[in-house]
C-alpha cells in the first residue's frame, strides 16, 4: 500500500512539473503561444525577440526554479532529519539569513572596490555564511535541548542578519542598493545558463552525498543511541548532514536570494502525501515537490501583477505559511504519535 | 584469557564528568540473565550505557565475546550487541516494521536495502515478540507494551550475542510485563544469548535472573544468585529503607527467599490446606511395574516444577537403603526419591519388612529395626502400625506438593484384604485416586485389570481413576482395540499403554529379572546368588559397559571363567555360608582365589571371606561357623546394627586394585556385627570397614563401585591382568548413569501416559 501510494505520488509530481514547466515558459508579461514555442524548438522561429525571451530568460529561469526549489526542499528535509524535528528549515533556523548576510557584505565590498562579483565568490561567501549560521545554531542546540527555543533562536539570528544587512545598505552607494535590494527580496530573475551549469554541478554533487547517507539517516530516525548501537558513525553522519544542508541552502541563497518556507513546508507536505518519513523516498520526493512548488510560486510571482514582479518569498509565504501553522498545531497527530506520548 | 562468549567488564570505571563507580568486574555468560538492581541514581543506566559504548569508559576494559570492545569496528560491535533503552521514542511516521528493520542495519549494504533473508529475520523477530499484527501501524500509535515488544524485536533481529536492556518493564502493566519477560527469557535460552538488564521491580529480578548485581554507594555491593542477594538486611540497606515499613508493597522479595531457604527455591504450588496432592499406583500383581511407574511420575512432576515425594506404607524387600538420617527404607523408595530430586527420608517408607527366613521377617518401623516376627504375628499386629503410616504420611505431606504413593502386590489378595494398610485400605485413608497397573508382558492383561476391578468393592472401585497397561512390546497403536475393550468393560479410562522399556534401575527385590542367568561376555563378573542376597544394587554400575556381564550364579560350575567373583551382602550370613559350603560354591571360590581370580566380598560376603563368624547372641542362628578363610579376619555378630552413610577412602589396596589407592568413595554401611583382623593387616577401606590380602578384598561399604573411576580402574586392571582389553570410556558415574535412566523413564511415560488427566485426577490445577 505504501509503495503504491509512493508510485502514484511520483507519477503525479512528475506530470505536475512538466505542466508547470510548460506554463512557466509560456506565461509572463508577454504570453508566447504554444505554436511559437514548438516553432522555436524545431528551429524555424520568425520572431527573434520572442526566441530570446524564451531561451535566454524563461527557460533558464524555469530550470533554475526546478534545481533551486528542489535543493531548498531537500535542505529542509535534511535539517529536519538532523534535528528530528519537522518544524525546522534553512530559513527558520537562520541559515539562509546567514548566507544572505555574507553575500550582501561580499557584494558591497566588491562593488565598492569597483570590481564585479564572480559567481565563485558569490557561492563561497554564501556557503561561509550559512555554515557559520548553522554552527551557531548547533552551539545553541547543545545548550538548549528544547526545539521551540531553537527555532526562536534561529528566527532571532535571521533578524540580526537582516538588521546588519539594512545597516550595510544604509551606507552603501545607490547603485549597489538597487542590486542588493532586488537580490535580498529573493528572486529567480536574471539567472543565466552559465550560472545554471554551476547550480547543476553543486546540486548533483549534493544529491549524491545525500544518497550516500540514506542508510545511516534511516537508522538515525530512532535517535542517536539506537543509531549508534547498530553501528552508525554519528559524528560522520552529523558532519555530512550539516554540509549537505549548508551547501544546498547557500547555493539557493547565492543565486536566488532567500526564499522562505519552501524548505520547511515541502518535506512536510510530501510526508503527509506518502505517509512515511523514510529517507529513501523522502529525498527524491522532497526534491521533486520542492521543484514543483517553486516553479508554481515563481510563475505566480511573475504573472499575478504582470508586468510587475512580486517577490517570490511573498508568494511562498502566502501559499505555505498556512501549511506550517497547521502542522505546528496538529503535529502529534500528523506524525503518527498519540497525544499522550507528549 | 577471556571467555569467548558474553560480555565481560574488567576494572571498569564509569561516570560522566567524574567516576561514578570504579573497578567494576562483571561477567554475563551466554544463555544467562543478569539483573542490575540498586536505588535510583546508583549508576545502573550509566553502567549499561558504558557497556554498550554510548558512554566512553573512564578506565578498564569491556570485552565483547572475548575481544576488547573499544578496538572493534562499530559494525562488529553491532553484530554482537544490541540493546533496548528506556528513553521514549517518537520516530515520525515510522511503522513498527521499519523500526524492527533498523536491527538489520549492520548486515545490509551501503544503501541499507534489505535482502529477502533480512526480511525473513525481521518477520521472525516480530513473530517471536508477537507484534506481527501491528507491523504496519505507526510506532507512535501503538501502546507502551507493544512499543517495548517492537523494540525487543528490533534488538532480536540484530542477532546479538549480548542483549542489554534498561528497565525493560517500566511503564508496562502486568500482562505486558509477563509477555516481555517470557520473550526475553526464551530468547536468552534458545539463542544462547547473554542478557544484562537493569530492573526496578525486585520480584522480577529475583525470578528471572541467574545472577543479580547490586549497585549502590558508588560500588558494586554484591554479585550472586538471587537467593544470595535477596536477603532482607542487605536489600534494606541497599535501598536505604532500614527502618521503613514495607507492608504497603505487600510481600517483599526476601520473604520468598527466607521461606525457601530450607527447601529449594522452586515454584511452590500447594493446596490451601497445606497438604500435598496424592496419586496412588497399584498393580495387578507383584512386579507389574508399580515402582517404576511411580518413579517415572515422580520425575515428571518434579520436571514440571513441583516438589514431589514417593511413599509406600509397607515394603517387603531384602534390598534396603540407608537415608542421611541413618535410617533404613526400601530401595525402591530411595530410587523414587532420587527421581523426585528429594533426599530419601524414613517418612517415605515407614514400614519395611526384610525376610530373614521363609517364615520370618525383620520389621523395620520408621527406619529402625523393631523386631523379628513371623508373617502370622505381623498380620495380627499390623493395625497397630496404621498410626505410624498415617503419621509419616501427614508429616511428608507438609513438606511437598505431590506425593506418589505405591501400593504393594495386588489389591485383591482376598484372604489378606482385611485391615489392609498398603493398597485400597491406604487409598481410602489418604483419599488417594488410584492408577491400576497391569503387566501385558506376562500375559492376561484383560483378566488382570478387569478381574482386579471386579474383585474390588464398589467404594474401592470408585477410587480407581484410571488403568495403565504396562510393558507393551511393539507398536502400541495395535492395542487400540484393547483399550476400548478395557474402557468398555472396566468402565475406567485407560490412562496409557506404556511400552516395554529396557531401563537399568535399582530393582525393588529379588523377583527381578537380573537373576536370570545371562551368558558370559568378554569380561565376566560372577555374583554368588545367595539365598538371602540383599543390597545387590552394588553391581548395577557394571551393567552400563557393553562388554561386561554380571551373572548371578548358584552353581559351582557357573563360576568357571569368571574374571571377578563377588560375594554380595546377605540378610543371613551364617545360613547362606552353610548353603554355599554344601553346594560346592565355597570350594570353587577358594580354588579360584588360589588361581589368582579376584574375589570381592561386600558386607555379608565380606564376613564369609574371613576365618570364622561367631554369633553368641543368636543374632542369626547362633553358634560359630568357619568362613572361607581367604582373609585373616574374624566376625562377631552383634544385635546392634551399624548404619552409616558417608565418604570413605580406599587406604591400601593390594594386587590389581593398586590403581585405586587413595580414591574417595561414597557409600553406606549396614550390618550387624564387626569384623576385625587377627593378623597384622592393613586397612582396605577406611575406619576398619574393610581389609584385603593379595587378590581377596572385603568391605562393608555398599556402593563401592559406584564411582566411574573406581569401577573402570577395577575392570581395566583385572582385564589387563587376564590379557583382555575392555573399553570403559563410555562409562559414567553411577549417579549420572541413573539420572539419564530416570530421564528416559520420565520421557517414555510422558509419551505414553495422559499426564494431564493424572494431574486432573489429583486435583492439581496447573
Amino acid at each position: 500500500m505504501k509503495n503504491r501510494r509512493c508510485l502514484i505520488f511520483f507519477i503525479l509530481i512528475s506530470i505536475m512539473i512538466v505542466i508547470l514547466f510548460w506554463v512557466s515558459i509560456r506565461l509572463g508579461s508577454l504570453d508566447v503561444s504554444a505554436g511559437e514555442i514548438f516553432g522555436m524548438m524545431t528551429g524555424n522561429s520568425d520572431d527573434a525577440m520572442h526566441e530570446n525571451i524564451i531561451t535566454n530568460i524563461r527557460l533558464p529561469r524555469a530550470v533554475s526554479a526546478v534545481l533551486l526549489g528542489g535543493a531548498l526542499a531537500l535542505s529542509g528535509f535534511v535539517l529536519q532529519a538532523f534535528f528530528a524535528n519537522p518544524i525546522v528549515g534553512p530559513f527558520v533556523l537562520g541559515i539562509s539569513s546567514g548566507a544572505k548576510l555574507t553575500v550582501a557584505l561580499a557584494m558591497i565590498f566588491f562593488l565598492s572596490a569597483g570590481r564585479g562579483m564572480s559567481l565563485a565568490i558569490m557561492v563561497i561567501s554564501a556557503f561561509v555564511g550559512s555554515l557559520t549560521a548553522m554552527l551557531f545554531v548547533l552551539l545553541i542546540s547543545v545548550k538548549v535541548r528544547n526545539m521551540s527555543t531553537l527555532v526562536v533562536c534561529g528566527i532571532m539570528i535571521g533578524y540580526i542578519c537582516s538588521a546588519i544587512c539594512d545597516l550595510v545598505v544604509t551606507f552603501a552607494d545607490d547603485s549597489n542598493i538597487v542590486n542588493l535590494h532586488n537580490w535580498s527580496m529573493g528572486s529567480l530573475s536574471g539567472v543565466n545558463w552559465d550560472e545554471i551549469k554551476i547550480i547543476a554541478v553543486i546540486v548533483t554533487v549534493t544529491l549524491i552525498m545525500t544518497v550516500a547517507v540514506i542508510k545511516p539517516m534511516n537508522a538515525y530516525r530512532l535517535g542517536e543511541a539506537y543509531a549508534k548501537s547498530v553501528g552508525v558513525n554519528i559524528m560522520l553522519l552529523r558532519i555530512m548532514l550539516i554540509l549537505i544542508s549548508s551547501i544546498l541552502a547557500s547555493c539557493v541563497t547565492a543565486f536566488a536570494g532567500p526564499i522562505a518556507f519552501v524548505g520547511i513546508a515541502v518535506p512536510h507536505l510530501v510526508r503527509m502525501s506518502i505517509k512515511t518519513d523514510s529517507p529513501s523516498v523522502m529525498i527524491p520526493g522532497s526534491f521533486l515537490f520542492g521543484a514543483a512548488v517553486t516553479l508554481l510560486c515563481d510563475t505566480v510571482s511573475r504573472v499575478l501583477f504582470a508586468p510587475v514582479e512580486v517577490s517570490i518569498s511573498s508568494v511562498t509565504a502566502v501559499l505555505l505559511v498556512p501549511v506550517v501553522i497547521y502542522m505546528m498545531i496538529r503535529r502529534n497527530d500528523l506524525y503518527g504519535n498519540r497525544h499522550d506520548a507528549g | 584469557m577471556q571467555d569467548k562468549s558474553g560480555i565481560v567488564a574488567e576494572n571498569l570505571n564509569i561516570g560522566y564528568a567524574s567516576d561514578l563507580i570504579r573497578d567494576i568486574c562483571l561477567e554475563v555468560k551466554s544463555g544467562h540473565i543478569v539483573s542490575l538492581i540498586g536505588p535510583n541514581g546508583c549508576g545502573k543506566t550509566t553502567l549499561l550505557r558504558t557497556l554498550t559504548g554510548q558512554l566512553k569508559e573512564r578506565g578498564g576494559t569491556v570485552y565483547l565475546c572475548g575481544s576488547d570492545r573499544s578496538a572493534l569496528p562499530a559494525t562488529d560491535v553491532a553484530k554482537r550487541l544490541s540493546m533496548v533503552m528506556t528513553q521514549k521514542l517518537h520516530p515520525a511516521l515510522m511503522t513498527c516494521r521499519e523500526v524492527v528493520e533498523i536491527g538489520r542495519y549492520p548486515y545490509t549494504g551501503a544503501l541499507g536495502i534489505l535482502s529477502e533473508d533480512d526480511r525473513i529475520k525481521v518477520s521472525d523477530a516480530m513473530k517471536r515478540t508477537d507484534v506481527e499484527e501491528i507491523a504496519d501501524s505507526f510506532f507512535g500509535s501503538v501502546s507502551d507494551g507493544q512499543k517495548q515488544r517492537v523494540l525487543l524485536a528490533r534488538a532480536i533481529c540484530q542477532e546479538p550475542e549480548v542483549l542489554i536492556l534498561d528497565e525493560p518493564t517500566s511503564y508496562l502493566d502486568i500482562r505486558h510485563k509477563i509477555d516481555l519477560l517470557l520473550q526475553i527469557k526464551s530468547f536468552a535460552s534458545e539463542k544462547n544469548v547473554a542478557v544484562l538488564m537493569s530492573v526496578h521491580e525486585l520480584d522480577i529480578a529475583r525470578n528471572i535472573s541467574d545472577t543479580v548485581v547490586a549497585l549502590g554507594e558508588g560500588s558494586v555491593l554484591r554479585i550472586g544468585t538471587p537467593d544470595e542477594v535477596f536477603k532482607e538486611p542487605f536489600i534494606r540497606k541497599l535501598y536505604h529503607i532500614e527502618d521503613m515499613d514495607t507492608s504497603i508493597l505487600g510481600r517483599m522479595p526476601w520473604e520468598d527467599s527466607e521461606a525457601s531457604e530450607e527447601t529449594q527455591p522452586d515454584n511452590f504450588r500447594k493446596s490451601a490446606s497445606g497438604k500435598a496432592s496424592v496419586i496412588m499406583i497399584q498393580g495387578t500383581m507383584s512386579n507389574a511395574g508399580k515402582s517404576v511407574i511411580a518413579a517415572g511420575l515422580c520425575r515428571i512432576f518434579s520436571d514440571d516444577g513441583y516438589k514431589v515425594a514417593p511413599f509406600k506404607s509397607q515394603n517387603m524387600a531384602l534390598n534396603s537403603f540407608i537415608t542421611d538420617e541413618g535410617l533404613e527404607i526400601g530401595r525402591a523408595q530411595a530410587m523414587q526419591a532420587e527421581c523426585a530430586r528429594i533426599a530419601p527420608s524414613y517418612l517415605m517408607n515407614p514400614i519395611l519388612l526384610k525376610p530373614t527366613t521363609d517364615r520370618r521377617s525383620q520389621v523395620i518401623v520408621n527406619g529402625k529395626v523393631e523386631s523379628d516376627m513371623t508373617a502370622a504375628e505381623y498380620q495380627c499386629q499390623k493395625t497397630k502400625y496404621a498410626d505410624d503410616i498415617i503419621n509419616a504420611f501427614d508429616e511428608l505431606s507438609q513438606k511437598v506438593d505431590i506425593i506418589v504413593v505405591e501400593g504393594a502386590g495386588s489389591p485383591v489378595e482376598m484372604n489378606l484384604k482385611k485391615d489392609d494398610i498398603v493398597n485400597m485400605g491406604l487409598a481410602k485413608m489418604l483419599d488417594a485416586p488410584v492408577l491400576l497397573v497391569g503387566d501385558i508382558d506376562r500375559g492376561g492383561v484383560f483378566a488382570q485389570l478387569l478381574g482386579t476391578l471386579d474383585l474390588l468393592e464398589k467404594d474401592e472401585r470408585d477410587m480407581v481413576a484410571g488403568l495403565i497397561v504396562n510393558k507393551f512390546r511393539g507398536d502400541s497403536s495395535l492395542f487400540e482395540e484393547g483399550i476400548s475393550i478395557l474402557e468398555k468393560k472396566g468402565k475406567k479410562k485407560v490412562i496409557g499403554v506404556v511400552p516395554f522399556m529396557d531401563l537399568k534401575l535399582d530393582d525393588e527385590d529379588s523377583l527381578s529379572d537380573r537373576f536370570k542367568t545371562k551368558d558370559a561376555k568378554e569380561f565376566d563378573i560372577a555374583v554368588i546368588r545367595l539365598d538371602h542376597i540383599s543390597n545387590f544394587t552394588d553391581f548395577d554400575v557394571f551393567e552400563q559397559l557393553d562388554d561386561v556381564s554380571v551373572r548371578y550364579v548358584s552353581d559351582a560350575a557357573e563360576l568357571e571363567g569368571a574374571d571377578m567373583i563377588i560375594i554380595p551382602g546377605t540378610k543371613n550370613t551364617i545360613s547362606d555360608l552353610k548353603k554355599i559350603k554344601e553346594n560346592g560354591i565355597a570350594e570353587a571360590i577358594v580354588s579360584a582365589a588360589d588361581r589368582g581370580t579376584v574375589v570381592f566380598g561386600i558386607c555379608g560376603g565380606y564376613q564369609m571371606l574371613g576365618r570364622r563368624i561367631e554369633d553368641p547372641d543368636n543374632v542369626e542362628e547362633g553358634g560359630s561357623v568357619e568362613g572361607l578363610n581367604l582373609l585373616p579376619v574374624d566376625t562377631l555378630l552383634q544385635t546392634a546394627k551399624v548404619q552409616t552413610n558417608g565418604v570413605h577412602t580406599i587406604v591400601n589396596s593390594t594386587g590389581v586394585f593398586e590403581k585405586i589407592r587413595n580414591t574417595e568413595i561414597t557409600g553406606y554401611e549396614i550390618h550387624m556385627g564387626k569384623t576385625e583382623p587377627f593378623d597384622d593387616l592393613e586397612e582396605f577401606t577406611s575406619n576398619g570397614s574393610g581389609y584385603c590380602s593379595n587378590n581377596v578384598y572385603g568391605t562393608y561399604i555398599h556402593g563401592f563401585f559406584d564411582k566411574k573411576d573406581v569401577m573402570c580402574a577395577v575392570v581395566e586392571s583385572i582385564a589387563k591382568q587376564n590379557g583382555k582389553c575392555i573399553r570403559t570410556d563410555a562409562a559414567v558415574d553411577h549417579d549420572e548413569f541413573k539420572n539419564t535412566q530416570y530421564n528416559m523413564l520420565a520421557e517414555g511415560l510422558r509419551r505414553s501416559l495422559d499426564i494431564e488427566s493424572i494431574y486432573k485426577a489429583m486435583g492439581v490445577i496447573k
